[in-house]
C-alpha cells in the first residue's frame, strides 16, 4: 500500500510531535514560516513542565486526566531520538513563604482529583529530604509525585536531527495560508497532498477568529550554585512561579501570563518579578548567569482548551495554551486518529 | 422603610449593584459566563499589564462583547505620573471618561497610597475624568476626596485578593454615616457572599469583586451566589433592620398564656 502524502504546517512543538508520529507511515513535507529552530514558537520558550495535577487548579478535570495519559506517551516518543533528551518524572515540589500560606491553601483546595494521584502535604523535614538545599527556607508545601518535565531545547534539536535523517522534506521560511474550504487532494504551494495537518499555532490566527495569543515571559539561567532535584513551584500572591531545573545547572524560571498579543522583549517588571522570586527560593540564584530572557505567545481559544478540527482532509490542531508539552502527544494522537492512524 | 434609589455613578443609574472584575478567571469563556451569572452591568478592566494598546485588542474585544459598561482601572500603578498616563490611555481605548483610580502604596498587600491618591484625583478631575478612587477606609481621606469633587468613593473591605471580608465595619459605617449622599462602593477584600451582603446591609450602594468569583472552585456558581447576596443585602437595607436590644424580648405575647408556661 502506498504511503499517503502529508503536509505538516508549522514546526513548533505540535509539528514535531506530529512528524515523529507519522514519519514512518507517510511521506512528509514540513512547512515552517521561520527556520528549523522555530524560535518564536511557544514550545521553544516553554519550561516543558508535565504538571497535570498542578495545572488541574486552572483547567477542567478531563484535561488534567488527558495530561496524565499524555505524559505516559513521552518516553516512547523520546526513545526514537538518537540524541538523548532529558526527561524526568520526579514530581513537583510546591512551596510557599509563611505569609503566602493562604495561597498555598487555596491552591491545595482547588486541586482536582486525578485518578490514582494525589498531593502530599509536606513540612520542613520532608522538604529537606526532597530538596536539601531549600532547608530552612520553607516550612510548608505540597509534593505532587506524579509530575515531570523534559528539556524543550534538547527536544527541538534532537527531533529535527532525527527527522532530517528520516526522509522528511523541510521547507523553511515558507509561510502557508490555508483555505477555509480546502480542495481534495489539498493543494499546498502548488503540490498535492492527501492530508494536511495544520500545526501553525498563532500562524493560523487569520483563519480562526477566536484564536488569541497569551503572552508569557521566562528566564533561562545558568546557576552552578543551585542544586534542585525537580521543578519547584512557588506560591505568590499574584502569580505562580516555577523553577524547572534542566541538565548542566540550567534553570527555566517562569512564567508570566498576560492577556496581550505583544511578543516584544520581556519587560523590566517581569524580569524583576521572576528573578527576585527565584532568589527567594534559593540565594544561589544571585550569582546565576542570565542566558536568555524570552517572551512569546501561547495560542489559546476563549475556553483555553485545545481544539482538533477536521475539514475534509485538513486536520487543524491548535489552542494548547499553557499546556503544550503536557497535552501534545495525546492531542496529536487523537487528531491523527481522525483518519490517518 | 427606606427609599430604594438606584445606584448612581456620575449621573448614570444602574439597577444592579455588583460590579465585577475581569482578571484571574480560568478562561475568557468562564469570565463571560461569570459576568452573565452575576447579572453585573459594570465590568472593570486593567490596561496596566498589556504592553501596548493594539496588543490587548482581542481580550478587550471579549470585554466589549459583554455589552456592559466598562470601568477601566489603573491597577499596578505606583506613581501619580503612571496613573495619569494610564487614565488617558484608558479614555482613548474604551472611549469613556470613567476611571477607577488605583494607586498602590505598598507592593506586598497592594494598599492604596492615600497621599498620592489625592494628588492624582485632583489632576484627573481637572482633566475632565469621572474618578472612582480606590481608597482605604479612612474617614478623613474620604472627606478630602469628596471635597475634591468625587461623586463615588471605593473604600476597601480588606486588602485586594485576601478574601477577608469587612475588616473594619466601624470605619465603613462611619464613612457611610458621615457621607450620606455619596455613592459608596466597597472594593476589594471580599471573599464570601455574606461579606457582600453585609456591605449592602450597612447602606453601601454596591460592591466590586474579582478574586472572590474568579478564584472560586466554580466561578459561575459563585457569581450567582454573590448576585443573590447583593440583592438580599440591599433589600435588608431598604427594609430597615430591627434595632438590636440588650435583653431578650418574647416574640409571642405572654398575656393569656397559662402561668406554668410563662
Amino acid at each position: 500500500m502506498n504511503k499517503p502524502k502529508v503536509a505538516i504546517l508549522g514546526f513548533g512543538l505540535l509539528g514535531r510531535v506530529t512528524a515523529l508520529m507519522l514519519h514512518d507511515k507517510a511521506h512528509l513535507n514540513v512547512y515552517e514560516a521561520s527556520d528549523e529552530h522555530a524560535s518564536n514558537s511557544a514550545g521553544a520558550l516553554a519550561a516543558a513542565m508535565l504538571a497535570p495535577l498542578a495545572e488541574s487548579v486552572i483547567c477542567e478535570a478531563d484535561l488534567a486526566q488527558l495530561g496524565l495519559q499524555s505524559m505516559a506517551m513521552w518516553p516512547s516518543l523520546l526513545a526514537k531520538l538518537p540524541d538523548p533528551v532529558f526527561f524526568q518524572q520526579a514530581g513537583t515540589l510546591v512551596v510557599a513563604h509563611t505569609q503566602d500560606k493562604g495561597d498555598l491553601n487555596s491552591f491545595s483546595q482547588r486541586l482536582k482529583p486525578l485518578e490514582g494521584h494525589t498531593a502530599y502535604t509536606v513540612g520542613s523535614a520532608q522538604i529537606h529530604d526532597l530538596e536539601p538545599e531549600l532547608e530552612g527556607r520553607f516550612h510548608q508545601g505540597l509534593y505532587l509525585s506524579c509530575e515531570g518535565q523534559l528539556d524543550n531545547l534538547a527536544f527541538y534539536r534532537s527531533s529535527f536531527a532525527y527527522l532530517q535523517n528520516s526522509d522528511v522534506q523541510f521547507n523553511f521560511n515558507h509561510k502557508i495560508e490555508l483555505s477555509t474550504t480546502p480542495s481534495e487532494p489539498v493543494l499546498i504551494d502548488g503540490h498535492q497532498f492527501d492530508w494536511v495537518i495544520d500545526c501553525r499555532g498563532l500562524g493560523a490566527q487569520t483563519e480562526s477568529s477566536d484564536l488569541r495569543g497569551v503572552r508569557g515571559e521566562v528566564a533561562r539561567v545558568y546557576a552552578p550554585e543551585v542544586e534542585l532535584n525537580r521543578p519547584v513551584r512557588l506560591m505568590h500572591p499574584r502569580y505562580p512561579i516555577y523553577i524547572a531545573p534542566k541538565p548542566n545547572h540550567e534553570f527555566v524560571i517562569g512564567a508570566t501570563e498576560i492577556e496581550s498579543q505583544d511578543n516584544g522583549p520581556i519587560t523590566v517588571r517581569s524580569t524583576l518579578e521572576l528573578l527576585s522570586a527565584a532568589y527567594t527560593v534559593h540565594s544561589g540564584f544571585a550569582e546565576a548567569r542570565v542566558m536568555a530572557m524570552n517572551a512569546g505567545l501561547r495560542p489559546a481559544f476563549s475556553d483555553n482548551r485545545p481544539r482538533v478540527e477536521r475539514n475534509g482532509n485538513v486536520i487543524r490542531i491548535n489552542g494548547l495554551y499553557r499546556h503544550g508539552y503536557l497535552l501534545a502527544p495525546a492531542v496529536v494522537s487523537e487528531a491523527l486518529s481522525k483518519g490517518l492512524l | 422603610m427606606r427609599e430604594n434609589t438606584p445606584l448612581t455613578i456620575y449621573g448614570e443609574t444602574f439597577s444592579n449593584r455588583l460590579l465585577i472584575g475581569s482578571a484571574l478567571y480560568p478562561s475568557p469563556k468562564i469570565m463571560q459566563q461569570s459576568i452573565v451569572a452575576a447579572g453585573s452591568q459594570i465590568v472593570t478592566v486593567s490596561l496596566r499589564r498589556q504592553n501596548s494598546v493594539a496588543a490587548g485588542e482581542d481580550f478587550w474585544q471579549l470585554i466589549k462583547d459583554t455589552g456592559l459598561t466598562v470601568l477601566p482601572n489603573t491597577a499596578g500603578c505606583h506613581s501619580v505620573k503612571e496613573v495619569v498616563t494610564l487614565a488617558k490611555m484608558c479614555r482613548e481605548v474604551f472611549a469613556t471618561d470613567w476611571i477607577k483610580l488605583e494607586l498602590i502604596g505598598d507592593e506586598y498587600n497592594l494598599q492604596p497610597d492615600p497621599i498620592a491618591l489625592l494628588e492624582a484625583t485632583e489632576i484627573l478631575l481637572n482633566d475632565g475624568f469621572k474618578v472612582l478612587p480606590y481608597c482605604t477606609d479612612d474617614l478623613v481621606l474620604c472627606q478630602r476626596l469628596a471635597t475634591l469633587g468625587c461623586e463615588v468613593l471605593m473604600p476597601w473591605g480588606a486588602p485586594i485578593g485576601t478574601g477577608k471580608g469587612l475588616l473594619n465595619p466601624y470605619n465603613l459605617t462611619t464613612i457611610r454615616e458621615r457621607l450620606p449622599d455619596m455613592t459608596l462602593i466597597v472594593d476589594a477584600g471580599l471573599g464570601l457572599p455574606s461579606h457582600a451582603c453585609q456591605a449592602l446591609e450597612m447602606g453601601y450602594d454596591a460592591v466590586l469583586l474579582n478574586s472572590a468569583i474568579a478564584g472560586a472552585g466554580c466561578p459561575v456558581l459563585m457569581a450567582t451566589a454573590f448576585s443573590h447576596a447583593v440583592s438580599a443585602g440591599r433589600a435588608a437595607y431598604v427594609a430597615q433592620a430591627m434595632p438590636e436590644k440588650e435583653v431578650a424580648v418574647p416574640s409571642t405575647p405572654t398575656m393569656g398564656m397559662p402561668f406554668w408556661h410563662q
